[in-house]
């Protein structure tokens, strides 16, 4: 089969915050998900499927329906209609492992609840009469990326289940009859044009992430994107062949990441920070700061140090809150989460000075 | 045929639960979910909060907590061994000795929201039957349950009908199933624990009352609790196993205080002035009922039994009592909404006010009347309004802020059984795509499409007592199915549905505050229309014409922003509204017939400007409202912004009747002026 061509992850010009972002959620999938706001056109889904490609090979067992490493197991093995390899293992026999690469599974806002969780295996059963299940789409996506489009028009309890999952890293199946467990940790990046409404605030809180895009202002980027485009549609091999350096050194910044997050510190000054900053800007509830603080982190290891210093928190506050400010009712979601902390740092200078003016 | 299922192959998938004592602050919740494991008969609590508040965390970690129970080798439905009235006929046919009996924590079993009736009360065993030929019940959620703890996350948005199954069993601790073929009962006695964020929606009181307790959660303020807080939680996810440990034995102290609680719990005693106290603590609340008074008595009594003592004091009953009352009581309690204006006292509100606009905006429509109002005492407005010129200059338009926010009344689009497409929250609807809660089956092995969308679940069960005969038949060994097995799945969902504002922008609503009072209203609705998923659109009028604001949308934001800069002021073209109404409705149920739109029409109904010259503008609103009232598909309603006090024209409402449709006040609107308090939370 011939490979399709993919538009080099390296390429994409300008959208840095998205790229970022995207990157940050890949090498720590617990971040449990990026929301990109935006207009239609704006790279959104190239850079998903960019960076898919070059990713390092995963190694997943032979024919596993669920994708699951060679050193991985659980409810769902009992229950699998590949009996081999749990032979193999329950032999004490190392299962055979093929290697792939990462998977961007696509989930199309028709999707029904069944095809996204999995549900009985109908073949199966009808000629059988056994109840086997079925892997849905969040099994595919195990260890890969999870790309929903127009995440705001789905249905709200397929959302629910979506973002469980995100955050478990467990798919639960109780429907139709079957009771199922598999594990299911994938990246989930979502796309919605705001336009179209807005996801509800528990679902909106429960992805880690948060960037708008929108398209370039700047004339002499646009004319740059337009002839990049064009030079790869012409040229495909020869375009991604040159831009392959840059592709091969993201690659490793990105397993280098990875590798280095575990041994990320943060000194406690900082932790104050953070819960000083989600205090200001005013966010309900405690997800943003634990999210805040695992972005920080991930942010230093991308940037390739071991402490979260300062400007990382800064940076990570751009990511992990502006959905997650309070709003008025049926106020948009702000812009840049640093001005409202700057409004709100003042309002509170003030009422200081006004304080020791009567005083 | 070889079962799939070889227990010996199990390879388990370890996923530590975050400890219960390591959750940072939040007293009140974990106070009220240890009563409700120290006694279940306090009745659940339901835990209301903002999000990301470990409402969740810790209901679940709870589960960790519970005391053992005494159950019986091999049987499902957690049957009390002291209770041979409920033994199911498993625990019937063992021997009654106690060697059966082992002993099990209770269980917190999580229902999904995606759950369905047969998952909820239990269905028939798909394998066994099939295996067996004979029916076979496989156990349900609520079977699960039984003598432990359900828990159910952001129960607002759980299906009406499940939440009537679960109100049933809980309250007379009995599961019916008459389903499928199968007839039997078995008991199901538990406590439900819930949460939900206020923001999505409110709970039916039925359900509401169900819960013993209820408790607000809130997000800390101290710095230093946050720190500890993500301190942890990083810990947590960094090593749970480690974590855990570092825990234990905080987790065994908590784990043996409830196991004792349990044990002390019968022989606790209330001395009966505290009963009567309770009772008088209740009333001073005007409490609904008597649940309150059962309930405070239990949980002060559970409360007692965790502090190690077998007497409740007075001390006891009011920690317990707020958390009791707080959901029932009609006045004292703050309600959730409308925040009232002197809420000092930091109560959480679903919906804040929206701040007042000082800057551009003239706070009090009677300080400054804009110059197009006409006096409320005329008589002949049309008139009158014509001869005084309503060419007002531009500059008379007003702004004005949003008045009062607060939860609108149910207001639903005419009812049917049709089936339709699309998604959201306003009417349930039978759905016709595929997608929605499959909520039964039913037989259509002669209809058309009959294989559309084939129920195989239901289908197999209907092929499966004739496998055997069948088998023999045909000679194969494969599963038989006939055509007349086929069953059809019948889906339901809730849908949104399409509403329309009509907004009076004339001068005279700019009169006496009018504007910001309809413009607090429209907000209201419009915060409803968000929660139920509608779609939007709205149109202004004033001074010649009726425009199309906001074009058919689903979201709420651009309304919300459009309705803080909309102008009042001019002249009110009331006709060239219901005809632009009727302009924008045409194209809307052309696309889909079987929408069924809501038409919210905002106005004091002082028409003045006709469409045709020669016509006096209020008959020819009227003869056009009519006319276009007779699409028995619009529903109309029509709120009318006049002032009760003074003089009143009652021209909306004879509006309202021309159109067949209903006729509101603002205050009519509030949800409260119906259903009392409660209804609110």
């Amino acid at each position: 089969m011939k490979q399709r061509n993919v538009y080099p992850f390296a390429a994409i010009a300008g959208q840095e915050r998205m790229k970022t972002g995207i990157m940050l959620t890949v090498i720590n999938p617990s971040l449990s998900g990026i929301l990109i706001r935006g207009e239609k056109g704006t790279a959104k889904s190239t850079a998903v499927r960019g960076l898919a490609e070059i990713l390092p090979l995963l190694e997943v067992i032979r024919d596993c329906p669920f994708h699951l490493a060679p050193d991985e197991g659980g409810d769902c093995c009992t229950e699998c209609r590949n009996g081999s390899c749990r032979d193999r293992r329950l032999n004490g026999k190392p299962a055979e492992t093929v290697k792939r690469k990462i998977a961007v599974v696509e989930l199309p806002v028709g999707a029904t609840e069944d095809r996204v969780v999995g549900t009985l295996d109908l073949e199966q059963a009808l000629q059988q009469g056994v109840k086997y299940f079925e892997p849905g789409l969040l099994a595919a996506a195990h260890r890969g990326i999870l790309y929903v489009d127009e995440v705001n028009l789905l249905d709200d309890h397929v959302v629910d289940v979506l973002l469980d999952s995100a955050a478990m890293g467990v798919n639960t199946v109780e429907r139709e009859g079957i009771s199922y467990t598999h594990p299911a940790r994938f990246t989930l990046v979502g796309t919605m044009n705001p336009e179209e409404g807005e996801l509800r605030p528990q679902l909106l809180d429960r992805f880690g992430l948060c960037v708008n895009v929108e398209g370039s202002r700047d004339t002499a980027e646009r004319v740059e994107i337009m002839e990049r485009r064009a030079t790869f549609e012409e040229q495909p091999e020869v375009f991604a062949a040159k831009w392959e350096e840059t592709s091969r050194e993201l690659a490793a910044s990105v397993v280098a990441a990875r590798d280095r997050y575990i041994s990320v510190r943060v000194e406690k000054q900082h932790l104050f920070d953070i819960a000083s900053y989600c205090i200001d800007v005013g966010v309900d509830g405690h997800r943003g700061d634990i999210i805040m603080l695992k972005t920080a982190k991930t942010l230093a290891a991308l940037h390739g140090h071991t402490t979260v210093t300062s400007n990382d928190i800064e940076e990570a506050a751009q990511y992990a809150l502006p959905h997650r400010v309070r709003r008025q009712p049926l106020q948009d979601i702000i812009q840049d989460v640093s001005q409202v902390r700057r409004a709100a740092r003042k309002n509170i200078e003030g009422e200081k000075n006004a304080a020791g003016k009567l005083l | 045929m070889s079962s799939p299922c070889t227990v010996t192959g199990r390879i388990p998938l370890q996923r530590p639960l975050y400890p219960f004592s390591a959750i940072v602050g939040q007293e009140r919740m974990k106070l009220a979910l240890l009563l409700n494991a120290a006694a279940p008969a306090v009745g659940g609590v339901l835990i209301r909060g903002e999000k990301g508040t470990a409402k969740s965390t810790t209901a679940r970690a709870l589960a960790q907590l519970l005391p053992e129970i005494a159950v019986r080798k091999g049987c499902t439905f957690a049957c009390d061994p002291a209770r041979p009235a409920e033994w199911c006929a498993a625990c019937r046919d063992t021997n009654r000795d106690d060697s059966s009996i082992v002993y099990r924590r209770a269980r917190l079993v999580t229902l999904p929201l995606n759950a369905t009736e047969d998952m909820l009360a239990g269905g028939l065993d798909f394998s066994a039957t099939m295996a067996n030929g004979t029916r076979a019940f496989q156990a349900g959620v609520l079977a699960k349950a039984h003598r432990g703890i359900l828990y159910i996350d952001e129960v607002n948005l759980l299906d009406d009908h499940l939440v009537d199954l679960i109100l049933d069993v809980a309250e007379s601790g009995v599961n019916v199933v008459e389903r499928e073929g199968l007839s039997l009962r078995h008991a199901a006695r538990f406590a439900i624990v819930a949460s939900m964020n206020p923001e999505e929606g409110s709970l039916r009181p039925q359900l509401l009352d169900r819960f013993g307790l209820c408790v607000e959660v809130t997000s800390e303020a101290d710095p230093a609790e946050r720190v500890q807080l993500i301190e942890r939680r990083e810990a947590f996810e960094a090593d749970p196993i480690a974590f855990c440990r570092t825990f234990a034995d905080e987790e065994a102290a908590l784990s043996a205080r409830v196991a004792r609680a349990r044990e002390i719990l019968p022989t606790v005693t209330l001395a009966s002035q505290l009963r009567k106290y309770i009772s008088e603590l209740a009333m001073s609340r005007n409490v609904a009922g008597h649940r309150a008074d059962l309930v405070i008595e239990r949980a002060s009594s559970a409360y007692a039994a965790l502090e190690g003592r077998d007497t409740v004091n007075v001390k006891d009953i009011m920690e317990v009592a707020e958390m009791a009352l707080r959901h029932r009581s009609r006045e004292a309690v703050p309600p959730p909404s409308p925040p009232p204006p002197d809420d000092d006292n930091g109560e959480e509100s679903p919906y804040r006010t929206p701040p007042q606009e000082p800057t551009r905006t003239r706070e009090d429509g009677e300080a400054s009347p804009p110059p197009a109002a006409f006096p409320s005492g005329s008589q002949d407005l049309s008139n009158q309004q014509e001869r005084q010129g309503g060419f007002g200059p531009a500059a008379a338009d007003a702004l004005f802020s949003i008045g009062e926010v607060f939860r609108v009344r149910r207001l639903q689009p005419v009812e049917d059984r049709l089936a339709r497409r699309g998604s959201g929250r306003r009417i349930r609807t039978r759905t016709a795509d595929k997608q929605g809660r499959y909520v039964r089956s039913r037989d259509n092995s002669g209809g058309q499409d009959a294989a559309r969308d084939i129920a195989i679940d239901a289908t197999l069960r209907a092929a499966a007592p004739y496998q055997i005969s069948r088998r023999v038949a045909t000679g194969r060994d494969t599963v038989v199915i006939r055509r007349q097995d086929w069953r059809e799945k019948v889906r339901e969902k809730r849908i949104g549905s399409f509403i329309l504002f009509v907004v009076d922008g004339s001068g005279s609503m700019g009169a006496r505050g009018r504007m910001a009072a309809s413009k607090g209203a429209i907000m209201s609705l419009l915060l409803d229309a968000y929660q139920k998923r509608d779609r939007l659109a709205m149109i202004v009028f004033r001074r010649r014409e009726a425009g199309l604001l906001l074009p058919p949308t689903s979201s709420v934001e651009v309304a919300g922003k459009l309705l803080r800069e909309m102008p009042v002021g001019g002249r009110t073209p009331l006709s060239a509204a219901l005809v632009k109404a009727h302009g924008t409705l045409e194209p809307q149920l052309l696309k889909d017939p079987n929408l069924r739109p809501l038409v919210i029409f905002i106005t004091d109904g002082k028409a003045n400007v006709p469409l045709d010259e020669r016509n006096r503008p209020m008959e020819e609103a009227l003869r056009l409202a009519g006319h276009i009232g007779i699409d028995s598909r619009v529903r109309w309603i029509v709120v009318d912004t006049e002032e009760r006090t003074g003089v009143c024209f009652g021209l909306a409402r004879r509006i309202a009747a021309a159109l067949g449709g209903e006729y509101y006040s603002i205050d009519d609107l509030k949800a409260s002026h119906l259903v009392g308090v409660i209804k609110g939370l």
